[in-house]
């Protein structure tokens, strides 16, 4: 017993240790999305838990103005905030970076004619608050306010025509159906979050 | 019959796997070209080919201002502590057509440790996955082995050199 004590400690001890500068742990997949409020850069309140209560699902993308994989997204990110966004779907974005001010990101809305609620995240609480380490990172939540999808918009940055793995929108296409995310947690390689 | 792309690609990689060569043999002198691609296999060959040293493996991208940032820390960490034992790898995750900004990013660098590029094929989340499960994807992205060949450190984002050098000196003594 005292054995088998010991190894727990020494696992949970290595586990702590291997961490190093890795992000703290964010919400899990299936629990309850901490709530956040911002502003918008055109100055609206932004709370999550209000956005949820009318719609199907709210899709918080962290984005970037200046980082290669999340400009490769600008056109997918605003053709389907618009095309779910008939189906009930809202997307907003944020920008966590310090160095990227609010100016720069609103003439980068309009460059790439997003449409959907754009905020900056004053002291990266809220990148904090859900661990997001990178850009583009998405964290879908549902009407519920349960965090339904977590990850990337799909597998192929480079060719929109030759995605194999739509997932981000094979997740919001399962919550408008009333069924599960078969495909509920992915990954990418993307630009660091530059926090203060 | 090949065309000038595919003669442009295996031009590229009968180059890196003449580097790997040369790269093994000279891992304390400078290189300035790739040495060679590498999928999540060989990333784990490559790592286990260095046991009794300290290995600091970093993933970066030219794109990647933080990870250009980092880079020349890590070529003075490897200039000071490669006698003592620490072996630096940089793996490049730059996408496929960008393997000539990789090479001049090298050439202005000339780091004293190999550098490979990830292997193109397949999806980015097995090797991620395979590389750290933890690892969300970010860049630039630094794991660390003892000389035992465990890994012991994951490092996320850009470290001061301070900081690489507390995680090194630490493994090193």
């Amino acid at each position: 017993m005292r054995h088998s004590r010991l190894a727990l400690a020494f696992a949970v001890a290595s586990a702590l240790c291997l961490a190093g500068t890795a992000l703290a742990e964010g919400p899990a997949v299936g629990a309850k999305a901490p709530d956040f409020q911002l502003t918008t850069l055109d100055g609206k309140a932004f709370s999550l838990s209000e956005a949820v209560g009318g719609k199907t699902a709210v899709v918080v993308m962290f984005i970037a103005t200046k980082c290669p994989y999340s400009n490769a997204y600008n056109d997918r990110m605003r053709d389907m905030a618009i095309a779910y966004g008939k189906q009930g779907i809202q997307f907003v974005g944020i920008n966590s970076n310090k160095s990227e001010p609010a100016d720069e990101v609103a003439a980068h809305a309009r460059q790439h004619g997003f449409t959907f609620p754009l905020m900056k995240d004053p002291d990266n609480k809220v990148a904090d608050l859900y661990a997001a380490g990178h850009t583009p990172e998405i964290f879908v939540v549902d009407r519920g306010g349960v965090l339904r999808y977590h990850g990337r918009i799909d597998e192929n940055y480079e060719n929109p025509s030759r995605v194999a793995s739509p997932d981000l929108k094979n997740a919001l296409d399962s919550l408008l159906a009333g069924k599960p995310v078969a495909k509920a947690e992915t990954k990418a390689f993307g630009c660091s979050i530059k926090r203060v | 019959m090949l065309d000038q792309a595919g003669l442009t690609i295996l031009d590229f990689r009968l180059k890196i796997a003449v580097a790997a060569f040369a790269g093994a043999a000279t891992v304390a002198g400078q290189t300035s070209r790739l040495a060679g691609e590498l999928d999540a296999k060989g990333f784990a060959s490559r790592v286990a080919a260095e046991k009794g040293r300290v290995v600091l493996v970093n993933f970066w991208a030219t794109w990647c201002a933080p990870c250009r940032e980092e880079f020349p820390d890590l070529v003075r960490l490897q200039r000071a502590y490669a006698g003592k034992g620490l072996s630096v790898l940089g793996i490049s995750t730059d996408f496929a057509g960008q393997l000539a900004a990789v090479e001049k990013f090298l050439e202005e660098n000339r780091p004293p440790f190999p550098n490979y590029h990830k292997l193109g094929a397949g999806d980015d989340q097995d090797f991620i996955n395979a590389v750290e499960r933890s690892w969300g994807g970010e860049l630039p992205f630094s794991v660390l082995f003892d000389r035992q060949g465990k890994k012991v450190r994951v490092l996320s984002g850009k470290q001061s050199y301070a900081d690489l050098e507390r995680e090194v000196t630490r493994l090193l003594s």
